[in-house]
């Protein structure tokens, strides 16, 4: 090939992918939710003579631009597989991929924010409580704890970060599970502790406060692969989890009242199992405050939990011992309020939430 | 608008060429002016205005100093619209930094301005100041206004350079010519700056917030993050140049080079030769040459540097730590001038080992958000404040960074050109390079917008100045 017609070939193949790339950015149907990412995307932003005035369509469009691009999934495999291969990253957006488990590197421990969390666990109790209520807490550690020193990242003193929050929270008695959990006790895509996994600490929490679970349990698998939010944002092509849930005579017995959309829900939710974030199956994903009731056990046996979305897993394998569990999610309610929905009177309190929120306690209230 | 950004890429630039390349010969200039103003409009709508001013003024008084280049008035009119640029440029740029300065000096709480900083105004402040100048040193005055306003608002240079000198492009405004040659090539071009943005510096900007953002800073940890940053203004500033004068080559125009593998250099005094050239020319031809330059004796050839380092610092932000970049090049290059270039000349690699370690020093100063968070990094270099040699975060990163840190080093060097330069040349190897090289640079670009589409929104570095 001469050099004319070289140049002449080049620009050509240029000149289609530009021309191509606008095309398409232009005709192509543009999706309003990611599945890979679980979030929206930008939409276009509305053409007025104050939004372009005050620059504000500009900076938007940035944003609906590289959102709407076609075969966004696809471009950001690319970019993973890039990043990962050819400049040898050890994470992607800060997720990392380290024996088969996919995680997202959170370091260093935040003292200001464990400061913050116990100072807002300390004010429920003080709200809510009486001296007969037995308080206690536990961190649940996440999946860094066993696998981010071990390959070479950054990781939080897990130890140190106990002991930490277990001074913090005085007014509460420490329950340990770490010991108890590995790094198969959590999916590999996701965040979340594997519900099929964790019957033994379950059986530590309930021995710590006092009472007996049942052991009838059965375990089911969902027919389709999990995703967790892990793998959309890593976007590397790895097999998905199998999500199993347990059920047994109490939770089959269970009724759950969804406080913040006053309705009765099941402790599975297989509507959510089929859906975007089939972790939302245990006790209907993020919900403000709930209420398990479970007839079969002794009545006098009552718990509040206050939990993260931990919690919406191993709640059910705690329900054998209860006859009443509330979940409490100060996240999406102000403790203020509580008041209202729980009688604290009688109740165990369980503080129990991850590592991963302790350290960033300013979705608290 | 950014170059690496998908509005660029995919929206903007196809309309923009489109546009040129349908518009007759006659009206390019004005199409050219057209996508501009939208160019530019798109990330400062209200500064358009201020920008149109200021052609319109340099346009003016570029037809006045030529009318009265031979009478005293030309010089009064070339003084008056210097003045005028340079009011612009201190009112928008500068007057809070030294409204501030006042204030910290005297205690009197004068009430700030707060004017956003318009993108590129020092960019085409300069351009238009130059304009002027060589109208009245002799160089015929433009008198098509779109003409001078598409040469001061051209996309592909406005906001971050290279400064095109109207003198170098005056023929190519009047006619120039298009060619698949000299596409092909602005579209190699292109894409090679973009690529540098992109896979490089974006990556080490990574690593520099990374350590900005650590609780564990490390002596290890402070000198990888002067190398990355000394890496990524490198690759940020001269891929956006790359881009710039690629895009001006597919237009037909030829930009002046404004890197030149400026870490190679063997002393500062070759360095500033080889980084940002078209500045470096344009304090050399419109500061330092007409006070003096080295004619009027050796003090005032040293008072002259410092006057233009302090300059040059200072214009590349309103802030103390640029000032005390500027004077650092300043007290380097003396120092060179008087006696140290002699002796570095004795050894090349200790004469390199010098060079990249103050250079590297000076970014530090540069890219410092205060006076004192300069000397904080400077001194955790040496493990002043009691840190540690080495950290968890610092290790992580030189794993996590290294191979883009060795690409960086390697790409920084003309290495790679050397080793294209001898594919080219063998006979198999231009042949296959022939075949290979679209499909290449497609696959690049493919790479870069999967880039873009996942990640956030990165500025140049340049933006600000």
């Amino acid at each position: 090939m001469d050099r004319t017609k070289k140049d002449v070939v080049l620009c050509v193949v240029f000149g289609l992918l530009f021309a191509g790339g606008f095309a398409a950015c232009l005709f192509l149907p543009k999706p309003k939710y990611s599945d890979s990412e679980r979030r929206m995307l930008s939409p276009m932003p509305v053409l007025t003579a104050e939004n372009v005035g005050s620059g504000r369509f500009m900076a938007d469009f940035e944003g609906y631009a590289a959102d709407a691009f076609p075969f966004r999934d696809s471009f950001r495999r690319i970019k993973a597989w890039t990043a990962w291969k050819i400049f040898r990253r050890q994470d992607n957006n800060g997720i990392y991929l380290a024996e088969g488990f996919l995680s997202a590197l959170e370091y260093p421990v935040k003292e200001a924010s464990l400061e913050r969390a116990a100072g807002r666990f300390r004010a429920v109790c003080e709200k809510y409580l009486t001296d007969e209520n037995k308080v206690y807490f536990c961190v649940i550690p996440d999946k860094n704890r066993f696998l981010a020193k071990e390959s070479g990242r950054p990781s939080m003193d897990y130890a140190y970060f106990e002991r930490r929050m277990a001074e913090l929270t005085d007014f509460a008695e420490y329950i340990q599970i770490s010991d108890l959990l590995e790094k198969e006790d959590y999916y590999r895509t996701d965040t979340h502790w594997r519900q099929e996994r964790i019957t033994d600490v379950a059986d530590r929490l309930a021995a710590a406060m006092g009472t007996v679970l049942s052991h009838d349990y059965e375990i089911h698998t969902l027919e389709q692969g999990f995703y967790g939010v892990y793998y959309g944002q890593a976007a590397l092509p790895l097999a998905p989890d199998s999500l199993q849930y347990v059920t047994g005579e109490d939770i089959g017995l269970c009724q759950v009242y969804d406080w913040q959309n006053n309705r009765e829900i099941s402790v599975y939710d297989m509507e959510k199992a089929e859906g975007r974030d089939p972790y939302e199956m245990f006790l209907s994903g993020s919900l403000s405050l709930l209420t398990i009731k479970n007839p079969n056990a002794p009545a006098d046996k009552k718990l509040v939990m206050f939990r993260d979305s931990f919690g919406s897993s191993i709640a059910p394998l705690l329900i054998s011992g209860y006859s009443q569990i509330t979940l409490a999610d100060i996240r999406y309610i102000h403790p203020d309020y509580l008041g209202q929905f729980v009688d604290f009177e009688g109740c165990d309190v369980l503080f129990l939430y991850s590592t991963l929120v302790l350290n960033h306690s300013d979705t608290i209230k | 608008m950014l170059f690496s950004s998908i509005s660029f890429l995919y929206y903007f630039l196809p309309l923009a060429l489109a546009l040129y390349f349908v518009s007759p010969r006659k009206l390019k200039n004005a199409a050219l002016l057209l996508a501009s103003l939208v160019f530019y409009g798109w990330g400062e709508p209200k500064y358009v205005l201020l920008m149109g001013l200021s052609i319109l003024l340099g346009f003016g008084f570029g037809l006045l100093v030529e009318k009265y280049r031979e009478n005293r008035a030309g010089k009064i009119f070339c003084a008056v619209s210097v003045s005028v640029s340079l009011a612009f440029l201190l009112c928008f740029k500068y007057a809070d930094f030294f409204l501030i300065s006042f204030r910290e000096a005297t205690g009197l709480n004068v009430p700030l301005l707060r004017l956003a900083l318009p993108i590129g105004i020092s960019f085409y402040t300069f351009q238009i100041i130059s304009y002027t100048v060589d109208v009245y040193r002799g160089q015929a005055a433009q008198r098509n206004l779109i003409d001078l306003a598409a040469y001061v608002a051209m996309f592909p240079q406005l906001i971050a350079g290279p400064i095109v000198r109207y003198s170098d492009i005056a023929d190519q405004l009047a006619g120039r010519e298009h060619s698949w040659h000299g596409a092909a090539w602005g579209i190699r071009r292109f894409v090679i700056g973009l690529a540098k943005k992109i896979l490089l510096a974006n990556q080490l900007g990574e690593l520099c917030s990374a350590f900005r953002a650590s609780e564990e800073k490390s002596v290890l940890f402070c000198w990888m993050y002067a190398v990355a940053f000394a890496l990524h203004i490198y690759f940020d500033f001269s891929g956006y140049s790359d881009m710039a004068i690629g895009l001006g080559r597919v237009l037909g125009f030829r930009f002046q080079e404004n890197f030149n593998y400026p870490y190679i250099s063997a002393s500062i005094t070759e360095f500033w030769r080889r980084w940002h050239i078209s500045l470096g020319t344009w304090f050399r031809d419109y500061v330092y040459i007409p006070l003096g330059g080295n004619r009027r004796g050796r003090e005032r050839q040293l008072l002259n540097i410092l006057a233009v380092w302090m300059l040059t610092g200072f214009w590349h932000g309103a802030a103390w730590n640029f000032v005390l970049w500027g004077l650092f090049f300043a007290v380097l290059l003396t120092a060179e001038k008087l006696w140290l270039l002699k002796r570095l000349e004795k050894s090349r690699l200790l004469s390199h080992f010098y060079t990249l370690f103050f250079v590297m020093i000076s970014f530090v100063i540069f890219n410092a958000d205060n006076l004192g968070q300069a000397f904080s990094d400077l001194s955790g270099l040496v493990g002043g404040g009691g840190i540690p040699l080495v950290s968890a975060d610092a290790v992580y990163c030189l794993r996590s960074f290294g191979t883009v840190l060795l690409a960086g080093g390697i790409g920084a060097t003309p290495a790679v050109r050397g080793l294209a330069g001898k594919i080219s040349q063998s006979t198999a190897g231009a042949k296959v390079w022939t075949a290979a090289e679209p499909a290449v640079l497609a696959a690049l670009l493919l790479v870069m917008t999967a880039y873009l589409v996942d990640g956030s929104f990165n500025p140049f570095l340049y933006f600000r100045f």
